[in-house]
């Protein structure tokens, strides 16, 4: 059966037996039973992506929130007690997914710094897809100086291009650490880029236009 | 459905393992307070002359701000405990609110208290001592709380710190205060009803950072 047939099965059912299957499923999933939980997570994506989308009209925004929303469940399903319904529970871990991506977007709006790095990357992997996949030198070895857990945060996003979600589940921490490590990873990289351009120490050989001459426009332009 | 969201439902599905579902909110609940009434009891056995307690419906001052503390000390730990639950938004705010409230009817009526006996000086150190003996003994009840958040859920780990570090220092108030033998109203001003605003101080970030990483 397909994700779609089984969405349409469970729009049509009464909403009790709706709920009761949905709490049947996740009380299999905190079981371990995988098929339950993908049962799970695909009738309830629609419910959630409904929610977030009353609230955040930017498509690729919802959807970053819908993802973070999974994410969320799926870290707190132990706190899923069996014997109440699941959509009062689901809802909150939404609501609060909402709420934090606002929280993100106001914290964020001033920080000119962290968006100049995130375009940086952007360019770069723009020209990763017509072929030229290196990165410049001074943004390796900005990468390698950062610490641990804020490289492979920023890896996981701008290298292998993964969503917030994606990235937190594979390096195993919630979306909302994951986002922090990244974005002072940001901060990390265009201090020591800065730095490097600073002392004279910016050497890279692409062309102008490249993603080095690039970065050290925008850092230019933040000041 | 987008294919991200696809990828990422079949990494959540292979990323299942079992999972115990957290226990009952009342049964935490009970655990935090029988925790509590352990320690209440110890304090009291070891000491050879509660005269807190004795005293207790004789003080107007001191009766209200210990019924203010138990009030403060109950809903704290109960919308703490709430805190890491999803869903349960309700009763987090509601019994906040409870708390919040009594603490503050209680450090007001002590604050009357001591403006109405005018500038009692309490003995040297005594303010100081409670304090303190406040802080040491909010302490299990704080880890037992911060045991059951880690187990639960937040996306606002510093607020829960804050309300759990709140309700484990008015727990270990509480004691102080049934264990105190000093009755001035800037006493229990100073060194009992402090003791919760301290340990929020003092608590709540390392606490903060303590959920967010442990919690993950």
């Amino acid at each position: 059966m397909s994700a779609d047939e089984r969405n349409a099965i469970a729009r049509e059912a009464p909403a009790d037996d709706r709920e009761a299957r949905l709490s049947e499923w996740m009380r299999s999933a905190q079981d371990g039973d995988t098929d339950a939980y993908r049962r799970l997570l695909d009738a309830i994506q629609p419910m959630i992506r409904r929610i977030v989308r009353l609230k955040i009209h930017d498509e690729a925004a919802a959807e970053d929130v819908v993802q973070n929303t999974l994410l969320s469940i799926h870290r707190g399903r132990r706190t899923y007690r069996p014997e109440r319904p699941l959509g009062p529970w689901m809802r909150a871990i939404a609501r609060n997914s909402i709420v934090d991506h606002f929280r993100e977007r106001k914290r964020k709006g001033g920080d000119r710094e962290v968006e100049l790095v995130q375009e940086e990357w952007a360019y770069d992997r723009e020209e990763s897809a017509e072929g030229d996949t290196r990165l410049a030198p001074e943004l390796v070895a900005a990468l390698d100086a950062l610490p641990d857990a804020q490289r492979e945060a920023v890896a996981l996003i701008q290298i292998e291009g993964l969503s917030v979600a994606e990235a937190a589940l594979r390096a195993g921490v919630s979306a909302g650490a994951l986002k922090v490590r990244a974005h002072r990873g940001y901060r990390g990289l265009a201090k020591v880029l800065e730095g490097a351009r600073v002392a004279g120490e910016w050497r890279s050989e692409r062309p102008a236009g490249d993603a080095a001459t690039s970065f050290e426009g925008n850092v230019e332009k933040a000041k | 459905m987008t294919s991200g969201t696809e990828r990422l439902i079949d990494g959540l599905v292979d990323d299942l393992e079992p999972v115990t579902p957290a226990i009952h909110l009342r049964q935490a609940y009970a655990v935090v307070l029988a925790v509590w009434a352990a320690v209440l009891g110890l304090v009291l056995w070891s000491q050879q002359s509660p005269m807190g307690a004795a005293s207790l419906f004789a003080d107007g001052v001191y009766l209200t701000s210990f019924v203010g503390l138990i009030l403060g000390a109950l809903g704290a730990t109960l919308s703490a405990l709430a805190a890491g639950r999803p869903g349960r938004d309700r009763l987090e705010n509601a019994s906040l609110g409870v708390s919040a409230g009594s603490l503050l009817v209680a450090s007001g009526v002590c604050l009357a208290g001591l403006l109405g006996e005018g500038a009692v000086p309490s003995p040297p150190g005594v303010d100081a001592m409670c304090l303190q003996k406040g802080a040491w003994l909010s302490l299990l009840p704080a880890g037992v709380i911060l045991s059951f958040l880690v187990r639960g859920w937040t996306t606002r780990p510093l607020r829960a710190a804050l309300v759990g570090m709140l309700a484990a220092g008015a727990l270990g108030a509480a004691i102080v205060h049934l264990s105190c033998d000093f009755l001035g109203a800037g006493h229990l001003l100073r060194g009992h009803m402090f003791v919760p605003l301290a340990l929020a101080l003092l608590g709540t970030y390392p606490a903060g950072v303590a959920l967010r990483r442990l919690g993950k």
